[in-house]
């Protein structure tokens, strides 16, 4: 057994009678960026959903330090695993500031709503995201970019090793999509996070994980380090897409370029 | 850099710090001056007027002329509409939040309709003894709420479910309310008609007694509920991966809710709007990102003392029920709130 903190062991995932996932095992690396890809309704989604404890396992289990995690307190879960979901919906009317600090809640009493603590991680989490100067705006009235990094700062401010980000750029451009992901990158390997992330751009993928996993139709198709997963063979058999895997010109790692050679004709 | 929640102090004894909204900290200091002034008023207002120093004279304690008046009279039914409408803003406060919808509020999910079915049917058949229909009240409003949680209920309870089924469970008993005034005794109909339009005519302690009692046992409820209310604010995924145990906070907001509106409902009859405007007014007057529950309280209280002295003096000599004002002052602010959210969301789009 390694030492990997989080864990699936046997996972059968299931929305009312459909399966999803079936008997999946999966270990996350510690310190490291995980990518999840996969066609859409392959179960990436409903995967980091299972690992942050939103989705109960039908059948096998999701292990935290090998505590089978529906067992352990939600709140103390939350103190381990911060999780972004896909399209978050802030409260009606509420701040920047507040929205972040919101974050501290597994950490707080009601006796004690504001600790030093909590003032230190949300400014760091408003520092790192660059959300200071947004502090006092509505998170209703904030930009695509502006909102995903008030987010994003909020599950910093909740101070976890584990971060789990579903779909963490969807609905940005290009560059705010960089921007995140750099960030991302950063609190990776400045803070030693272990990161897991649902992406649907393979390019991104292959650029920001340390480790990738392949899935479809519920199961892992491959696994590892983005150089040797990523295969025009793979990206055919996951994506039933024709491509051309090339170095990438500033990276030197895969970059997968849509569609065979057109015949010359 | 240093952060705090913008609009926030925290106030610290000890280890001990709790993070205060300075606006809504003062405009429940406001509404509670306003309640004062407004109680006051409805002291002295009546068949005969007393001046308000004679009523502070009473409340002190104080021999006076006027005591039996205000002291006998008045007072015990202005208890009765302080402590309901409080009780009303809360529950009203609760369910919505719930719901994550401001449109939402017991007399929506069919607790009041409830409440107001139970005890019209135990007036009509001579079920239960004068004295025991506060807690027919009760229970018909927690079977109201029970039902329309077990039709909503499917692998979670979802907020737009929630409030469908409990118009539909509402219209039910409402339609159930009428086919028993029908068929019933004209004279228990009559008696049954002014308390369901929410009268406080002729209450007194008796009436007040049950609702302070059960407020005093929720306190330590009410505390928790306080900011258990600030963390479903979020959809279900982010609460949950914040820790929360959604499923139980909602359960417990909804039964506190459910209780206090059931409560108010026998003492002062369903009196509509209430607990649909209170908490609304409260969270526009404060400007926080959930509904602030003092205010609700408040407000709640200052819309039922001020609906109920209109309906003693407007059309003296004759009393008008309680809610009937509260309905004709309630509805266009309703409408008023619809189109303007409705209007500002459009803008957004």
């Amino acid at each position: 057994m390694t030492g990997n903190r989080l864990r699936a062991e046997g996972l059968v995932l299931t929305y009312e009678d459909r399966t999803v996932v079936d008997g999946l095992d999966l270990e996350i690396p510690d310190g490291q960026i995980t990518v999840v890809v996969g066609p859409n309704a392959c179960g990436k989604s409903t995967l980091l959903r299972a690992l942050g404890r939103l989705l109960k396992p039908r059948r096998g289990s999701v292990l935290l330090d090998g505590a089978e995690l529906a067992r352990i307190p939600t709140r103390r879960v939350a103190r381990e695993i911060g999780l972004l979901p896909q399209t978050p919906v802030p409260p009606e009317g509420i701040t920047v500031s507040e929205l972040v600090t919101r974050g501290r809640q597994p950490h707080q009493k009601w006796w004690r709503q504001w600790t030093e603590a909590d003032e230190r991680a949300a400014g760091e989490a408003m520092d790192r995201t660059g959300t200071g100067d947004l502090a006092e705006r509505l998170v209703d009235e904030l930009s695509g970019g502006q909102r995903q990094r008030a987010w994003i700062a909020m599950v910093l401010a909740q101070d976890t090793d584990l971060l789990l980000l579903d779909e963490p750029t969807t609905y940005l451009d290009i560059a705010h999509q960089v921007e995140v992901l750099d960030l991302v990158r950063q609190l990776n390997r400045e803070r030693g996070r272990t990161v897991v992330a649902v992406l649907h751009d393979l390019n991104q993928a292959a650029r920001y994980a340390d480790h990738l996993i392949a899935m479809k139709a519920g199961r892992i198709i491959a696994q590892g380090a983005p150089s040797e997963v990523i295969t025009a063979d793979l990206v055919h058999e996951v994506f039933g897409l024709a491509c051309v895997v090339v170095p990438d010109p500033v990276t030197g790692g895969p970059l997968v370029v849509p569609g065979a050679p057109w015949p010359s004709g | 850099m240093t952060v705090r929640p913008t609009g926030y102090s925290v106030l610290r004894t000890g280890r001990a710090a709790v993070l205060l909204h300075r606006r809504a900290a003062l405009v429940a200091v406001l509404l509670g001056a306003a309640l004062a002034v407004t109680a006051v008023a409805y002291l002295c207002v009546g068949e005969s007027f007393v001046r308000p120093a004679e009523v502070v004279r009473v409340l002190a304690g104080q021999p006076s002329p006027d005591e039996f008046v205000v002291g006998t009279l008045r007072l015990p039914r202005l208890v009765v509409g302080l402590l309901a409408g409080a009780a009303f803003g809360v529950a009203g406060s609760f369910i919505q939040t719930v719901a994550r919808n401001p449109l939402a509020s017991p007399d929506v999910i069919g607790v009041t309709h409830g409440a107001g079915a139970a005890t019209v049917a135990a007036m009509t058949f001579g079920l239960a003894a004068y004295t025991a229909l506060p807690y027919v009240s009760i229970l018909g409003g927690l079977t109201a709420a029970a039902l329309v949680y077990v039709f909503a209920w499917r692998r979670g309870l979802h907020a737009s479910r929630f409030v469908l089924i409990g118009i539909g469970v509402s219209v039910a008993l409402g339609s159930l309310t009428q086919l028993l005034l029908t068929k019933g005794d004209v004279l228990v109909a009559q008696q049954a008609k002014v308390w369901l339009t929410g009268s406080l005519n002729g209450r007194g302690y008796d009436h007040a007694a049950p609702l302070a009692a059960i407020l005093l046992v929720l306190t330590p409820a009410l505390l928790w509920a306080v900011r258990a209310q600030r963390t479903v604010s979020f959809d279900d995924d982010t609460a949950t991966a914040l820790g929360v145990r959604l499923g139980r906070v909602r359960l417990g907001l909804t039964i506190l809710g459910v209780v206090l509106a059931s409560v108010a409902t026998a003492a002062a009859g369903p009196v509509d709007f209430v607990a649909l405007l209170a908490p609304q007014i409260a969270r526009r007057l404060a400007r926080t990102a959930q509904i602030p529950l003092l205010g609700s309280a408040l407000t709640g209280a200052l819309i039922m003392t001020i609906a109920d002295l209109l309906a003693r003096k407007l059309f003296s000599p004759i009393e008008l029920p309680v809610g009937v004002f509260t309905a004709v002052v309630g509805a266009p602010y309703l409408m008023w709130l619809i189109v303007r959210t409705r209007s500002r969301s459009g803008g957004a789009a």
